[in-house]
């Protein structure tokens, strides 16, 4: 069965649903997750609700395609668990650096036992759904479509689950402030939407100039020497070197398989069938 | 002549597509028939010699011009011209000996080139052709600039230095995809290239508007102009690709698979398949594309301040295992000395912390999070160490340490941190587990080894002997087989660390176990073809006493030990000129077949001289061998230098005997030769003779073969080549003047003569060496190659700093020629018809006939044609002097070195100065008495320039003798000879004044057997004759008796040599 996310945490998030509902409607539901059936979705604070289409059902008397409206939260932290939360994630290095790199920090939850804060949902009870439709069994199967989505939102922005667990990104914000590491996170949050640049083609259009011509032989013969280049051990190179700089799934990659991965496939393909040029 | 050019020209237009062409084009110093206005007057134009050109003059074959993909496509181009005209360009001016004048306009001109449609591959191919192009076809230097960019560039390509790109067209939201390199790395490439693009680079006109004069020169920016060639050609590298249907699939539904499908005109089926990108999309791409990049990457000259993440791995205690430490550290961009410890760091007051932020940029503690989150992403282990506020490094233990420096530290390396690690982990430190071959030369006490000679004799052989080895220390195989068992990579033997590969140590252990019983024997050459190919890394070698002295004078020439002059050389050998002595007596007493390669002038013929006598010398101390006598050497020389080799033997050692074995009566059966060889210690031949008389000379028994001008047979697959290698020897010696290392095939065929097989059969050459090298610029390939055929060649050159000191700042020396037969037979009739005349003639009438007949003899001597002034051909065939010259001048000019070729006649000047361009494709100047004084100063100036290329400067020897300064030459031809010495020497004194820092080689030519020999004679001695006989004309010599002059010039016939 192919995952349903493709990060660690993503995949413990969704730990919640495989413990309190049945194989049947957890497979049902992750037909739900897409944007067929989830016709309105939304986030208000820490909660989500979403409108979904439903199926035909005269067995249980629906002939016409019913909606249904879901709403999904979790349990909340006390202002007073955040601070002291926020206030022991802003002295770790690691973990502001993974946030910083989007990430879900590895140790977020191992790395603060005197802070007991299970951020990602553990049972049943950390749950509270509700779903307009006639199923007695709750969490049903399009709270778990619901779920899924947010599953999916959670792989590429790990601070919605600070959102969902009742942490308001100002107090977030604010919080994070007091400490000098905290304070590099925030300075990151006013980047994170960049300009559209457009551009009038492909490549770069060359711009002209006027350029003085000393004499005629620097016209034709440059006026310093060509930049000597050594020849670059090619067997010891890394793969994709410079995709490994950034994150395994980037935002914009929404599949599940490894974009480092497939990448490397690709450079070395690109270099391999260009031998004769290269 | 012809110049090949290559311009980048970038797409135009409006459309967002604006794919760049290259295009090749011809500038020819013929001028471009029927051409139009506006078109370019000196360029190949016509297409089907545009389309033949690759083919017929750079030799490209017909399936690599295929796959170049090319087109003819006119390119309009603002270039520098007067009167309507573009000048040429700087080589096509040098070459042709034009002058660029100091004022110019810009014109635009149409030109008709080839445009290229696979760039790379015929960037990386004509590199590779142009080393065997025509002498005659240049590359321009733009041609040059784009061949080392493209070199630069591949590089880039094989580091991985490239992304995927988004780029959003200006019409709206339709955001398109393709590849673009990118890095700290590529953005450093283009500065640097940047700054040397020669502006013809730039010269390319945008609009193809008729051309109109400019005062200005408008250009693209360089910067620009590399950034759009290099983004062209990593999407031509990607649409070039086929993928798997497994990687597509693996993309599939992404943005990635519009970026890998190179059919960008089919988008409706794209666009199903993917959908539209979103400005979201672009805005996570744009987001993770300067998270890989970094901030201050995008705009180059902006990088002034920034830093780089190290890490160190250091032992902080000296236990068994170990307890190990990473450590981070930051050193700036700019000066990677500026270095500190963040453990340090934390500990900084704020001033100074402000201090090094100076160097280290804005935002660094967050640059830092990020830098040291990437740095963790590779490396794991590295979270841990930033478990807190203030990361200072993390503790591991050996087993990490050692995943680390096995793994981590190279990818961490190449993704631009700075890795720090013991110096035991390095190349040169690092300890290794080798096969130890112990080699000793077996000595023989036989008593033909004089201890102070200090050389072992031809039949040594050297035994090998097995050991194990760590570290340079010899381990039991107990010892070996115990720390395979330990089954640990670092392990701490005797103190230091050392990695082990188990399996490795296994198969090296069986290895050792058959040879350990063994006492295997080789020879020299095989010993030193064994160390030139073992792999360092499992074998080393170690060598007796004896064998190591030998091998470091092999090795490294400059110890070899110095024998002394033998007795019996006139004449004093240099320094450098006993070494040689030594180094070829060292070769042949090991059985090894040398090459001296020394540079024109350096003396190879009295080194070669010296050796023979020195083994004579030797022969005759010996008293075991007392009634030995030695055969015959075998020299052959071009047909030229025979006599010059006869003179110099002569010369130099009177002691020894030679004859030259060449012309119609030369020995013709093998008793013939067998008694006239007999009786000489040196028998000189041609090439030719070498060839036609092949059969013959290998019934002779020869004590060596030496070959001369040894480039002669660098064609392998020629009879001449293979008769010469098929002749027999105890040793060879080969002679040349010009570098051989970088002509590889040159190379294998000169050892073909020396050692054959030792560089394998030609095929395996051309696989092992040839071709990785050419076309890989395969490193370790070419060093290998390097260190097999180092011991065999001795090349100095006049620059070297050692020989310099050895060298008097000017060195003279005659070259000696012959007539040919159609030169004696003028010379015979010019001198008949004198004797008649002398008699009856008196008074004024006899001096005008002296002086008259002087001229004719001298012309002669010059050359046929100039004496009969019909017209006919002033070819090489007919002078050997000629001949000589020529074949002088290539030789000095392969040595990069410029040169003067001063001669008494107009006629000859003229006649030189169009052959010389004939012959070598290098600057010509020529001054006689009609040249005008400002283009005198243009020629002398172009001439010194140090920047320009190596060239010839042809003088009258009345035009040019006084006054000129023109220290670029370090050679000086002197065609003919004059009377007074003072005369040649004020002319020498052009080269040789203050400003020369080389030595000044003067050449002489002098024709054997003619009055040029008798003129030379009477020079020599002129310290007898008063300066006031000899006057600065030759009208004293009608002062000569009849007798005297008959002497002066009558023709000795034994000089004259067939061609």
């Amino acid at each position: 069965m192919a995952k349903m996310a493709r990060t660690w945490w993503g995949e413990r998030f969704l730990d919640v649903l495989t413990i309190s509902m049945d194989v049947g409607r957890l497979k049902r539901g992750r037909s739900y997750a897409g944007p067929n059936r989830i016709l309105e979705f939304d986030i208000n604070g820490h909660r989500a609700t979403a409108t979904i289409r439903g199926n035909i059902n005269p067995y249980f008397g629906v002939y016409k395609e019913p909606r249904y409206k879901v709403s999904v939260q979790f349990r909340q932290f006390s202002a007073k668990q955040w601070d002291e939360f926020t206030k022991s994630i802003s002295h770790n290095a690691a973990v502001i650096s993974q946030l910083l790199m989007n990430q879900m920090p590895t140790n977020i939850e191992t790395a603060f036992s005197n802070v007991t804060l299970d951020l990602l949902p553990r049972d049943r009870k950390d749950l509270i759904v509700k779903c307009s439709c006639p199923d007695y069994a709750s969490p049903c199967k399009h709270v778990a479509g619901v779920i899924y989505k947010l599953a999916s939102l959670l792989d590429r922005d790990p601070l919605l689950l600070f959102q969902l667990r009742g942490m308001e990104f100002a107090v977030l914000q604010k919080n994070l402030a007091s400490s000098p590491l905290g304070q590099a996170l925030i300075d990151q949050f006013g980047e994170q939407d960049p300009e559209l640049e457009f551009h009038t083609h492909r490549y770069t259009d060359p711009r002209l100039e006027t350029k003085p011509v000393t004499s005629l032989k620097s016209f034709w013969q440059g006026d310093s020497p060509l930049p000597t280049v050594t020849h670059t051990d090619r067997s010891g190179s890394v793969p994709a070197i410079l995709i490994k700089r950034g994150d395994e799934f980037p935002q914009f990659w929404h599949r599940h398989n490894s974009f480092v991965e497939v990448m490397e496939k690709i450079y070395q393909r690109i270099i391999d069938k260009n031998k004769a040029s290269l | 002549m012809h110049i090949c050019h290559g311009v980048w020209v970038p797409g135009s237009g409006s459309t967002f597509d604006n794919e760049g062409r290259f295009v090749f084009w011809i500038e020819s110093d013929e001028s471009t028939s029927g051409h139009k206005t506006g078109d370019h007057p000196n360029h190949i134009a016509d297409p089907d010699r545009l389309d033949s050109f690759l083919e017929s003059e750079l030799l490209f074959t017909t399936t690599q011009v295929a796959t170049l993909d090319c087109d003819h496509t006119p390119i309009y181009m603002k270039l520098p011209g007067i009167d309507n005209r573009p000048l040429p360009s700087f080589e096509m001016a040098q070459l042709k000996g034009d002058y660029l004048p100091d004022d110019f306009v810009w014109n635009t001109w149409r030109i008709q080139g080839l445009w290229i449609g696979q760039p790379l591959l015929f960037l990386k191919e004509l590199q590779f052709m142009s080393s065997y192009a025509r002498s005659d076809i240049h590359i321009g230097s733009d041609l040059a600039f784009w061949l080392q960019f493209a070199q630069q560039f591949r590089n880039l390509m094989h580091l991985h230095q490239f992304l995927p790109v988004m780029k959003c067209r200006h019409s709206g939201t339709d955001i398109s995809t393709g590849w673009s390199p990118g890095s700290g790395m590529y953005e450093r490439t283009l500065m640097d290239f940047a700054i040397s693009m020669p502006d013809v680079c730039k010269a390319v006109s945008k609009s193809n508007s008729k051309s109109t004069e400019d005062s200005r020169f408008e250009c693209i920016s360089g910067m620009d102009l590399l950034r759009n060639f290099s983004e062209n050609q990593v999407d031509r590298l990607v649409a070039n690709t086929p993928f798997t249907k497994q990687i597509l699939n693996q993309v599939d539904r992404t943005w990635l698979a519009s970026a890998l499908d190179p059919v960008r005109t089919d988008s409706s089926e794209k666009l199903e398949n993917n959908g539209p990108i979103s400005v979201e999309q672009w805005k996570h791409w744009r987001l993770w594309q300067s998270e890989i990049l970094g901030r201050t990457t995008t705009e180059g000259d902006e990088q002034v301040s920034g830093f780089v993440l190290g890490i160190r791995l250091s032992q902080i205690d000296d236990g068994e295992d170990g307890s190990w430490r990473l450590d981070f550290f930051v050193s700036s961009t700019r000066d990677p000395s500026l270095r500190i410890d963040l453990e340090e760091w934390w500990q900084l007051s704020d001033n100074k912390r402000n201090r090094w932020l100076k160097h280290f940029g804005q935002q660094f503690e967050r640059n830092l999070l990020v830098s040291m989150g990437h740095a963790a992403r590779i490396c794991p282990l590295l979270w841990q160490g930033m478990e807190e506020a203030q990361p200072i490094g993390v503790d591991i233990d050996l087993p990490l340490a050692y995943e680390f420096l096995k793994n981590d530290a190279s990818v961490l390396e190449s993704a631009g941190f700075r890795i720090l690690v013991p110096s035991w982990w390095t190349p040169q430190g690092r300890k290794r587990a080798r096969i130890r071959i112990n080699a000793a030369a077996r000595s023989k006490s036989t008593g033909t080894e004089s201890s102070n000679s200090g050389l072992f004799s031809l039949q040594s052989v050297v035994d090998y002997r097995y050991e194990l080895s760590i570290g340079g220390e010899v381990v039991t195989a107990k010892e070996w087989r115990d720390l395979i068992n330990a089954k640990s990579p670092l392990v701490k033997f005797r103190g230091e660390w050392v990695e082990l590969d188990g399996a490795q140590m296994g198969r090296m252990l069986e290895l050792f176990q058959d040879q350990q019983y063994d006492t295997d024997s080789t020879t020299m050459v095989d010993l030193l073809k064994h160390i030139a190919e073992s792999d360092s890394n499992d074998t080393e070698f170690v060598f007796n006493e004896v064998l190591d002295h030998v091998l470091q004078g092999l090795l490294q020439q400059e110890k070899i030990e110095t024998l002394e002059q033998p007795g019996g050389l006139a004449g004093v050998l240099r320094p450098y000129q006993k070494k040689g002595l030594s180094w070829l007596a060292t070769q042949e007493s090991l059985g090894l077949n040398p090459c001296l390669a020394d540079d024109m002038g350096l003396g190879k013929t009295i080194q070669v001289i010296a050796l023979l006598l020195h083994e004579r010398e030797r022969l005759t101390t010996d008293k075991n061998s007392e009634s030995e006598t030695i055969p015959p050497t075998l020299l052959i020389a071009p047909t030229s230098v025979l006599s010059n080799w006869q003179k110099e033997v002569e010369r130099f050692s009177p002691q020894l005997s030679c004859m030259i074995h060449h012309g119609g009566d030369r020995a013709d059966n093998a008793s013939a030769l067998a008694d006239a060889a007999a009786a000489n210690d040196i028998v000189i031949t041609s090439f030719s003779i070498a060839r036609k008389d092949s059969k013959l000379l290998k019934q002779q028994t020869w004590r060596r073969i030496v070959v001369d001008e040894a480039q002669n047979i660098k064609n392998p697959k020629s009879a001449q080549a293979k008769a010469i290698c098929s002749l027999e020897a105890p040793h060879r010696i080969a002679l040349t003047g010009t570098p051989i290392e970088n002509r590889l095939t040159d190379l294998w065929s000169l050892f073909n003569f020396l050692t054959p097989g030792y560089l394998g059969t030609a095929s395996q050459f051309r696989r092992a060496y040839e071709t990785p090298i050419k076309r890989e610029s395969d490193r370790s390939r070419a060093n290998q190659l390097q260190q097999l055929v180092r011991p065999f060649i001795l090349r100095r050159l006049k620059t070297d700093k050692s020989i310099i000191t050895d060298l008097p700042e000017k060195l003279e020396q005659k070259v000696y020629c012959n007539l040919t037969k159609e030169q004696a037979s003028l010379y015979q009739a010019v001198v008949d018809d004198v004797q008649n005349q002398l008699e009856e003639l008196e008074g004024i009438q006899r001096k005008g006939m002296i002086l008259s007949t002087l001229m004719k003899l001298k012309q002669i001597c010059n050359h046929p044609a100039q004496f009969l002034q019909d017209g006919s051909a002033f070819s090489e065939t007919r002078s050997h002097k000629l001949a000589r010259l020529n074949e002088m001048i290539h030789e000095a000019l392969e040595e990069s070195d410029s040169l003067l070729v001063f001669t008494q006649f107009t006629e000859v000047g003229d006649q030189l100065n169009t052959l010389l361009r004939e012959k070598h494709a290098c600057p010509v100047y020529y001054l006689h008495g009609g040249v005008n004084r400002k283009r005198r100063e243009q020629m002398i100036e172009n001439f010194q320039d140090p920047d320009s290329l190596p060239g010839i400067f042809i003088l009258s020897l009345r035009a040019g003798g006084v006054g000129i300064t023109l220290t670029q030459a370090n050679h000086v031809f002197h065609f003919d000879r004059w009377w007074n010495p003072a005369v040649e020497n004020q002319a020498t004194d052009r080269a040789f004044r203050i400003g020369q820092t080389k030595t000044v080689l003067v050449h002489k030519l002098v024709t054997l057997g003619t009055l040029e020999e008798q003129i030379d004679k009477m020079i020599e001695e002129k310290q007898a004759l008063a300066d006031s006989i000899v006057g600065t004309d030759e009208n004293w010599l009608t002062e000569m008796d009849d007798s005297a002059f008959r002497q002066l010039i009558q023709l000795n016939r034994s000089a004259i040599m067939e061609a």
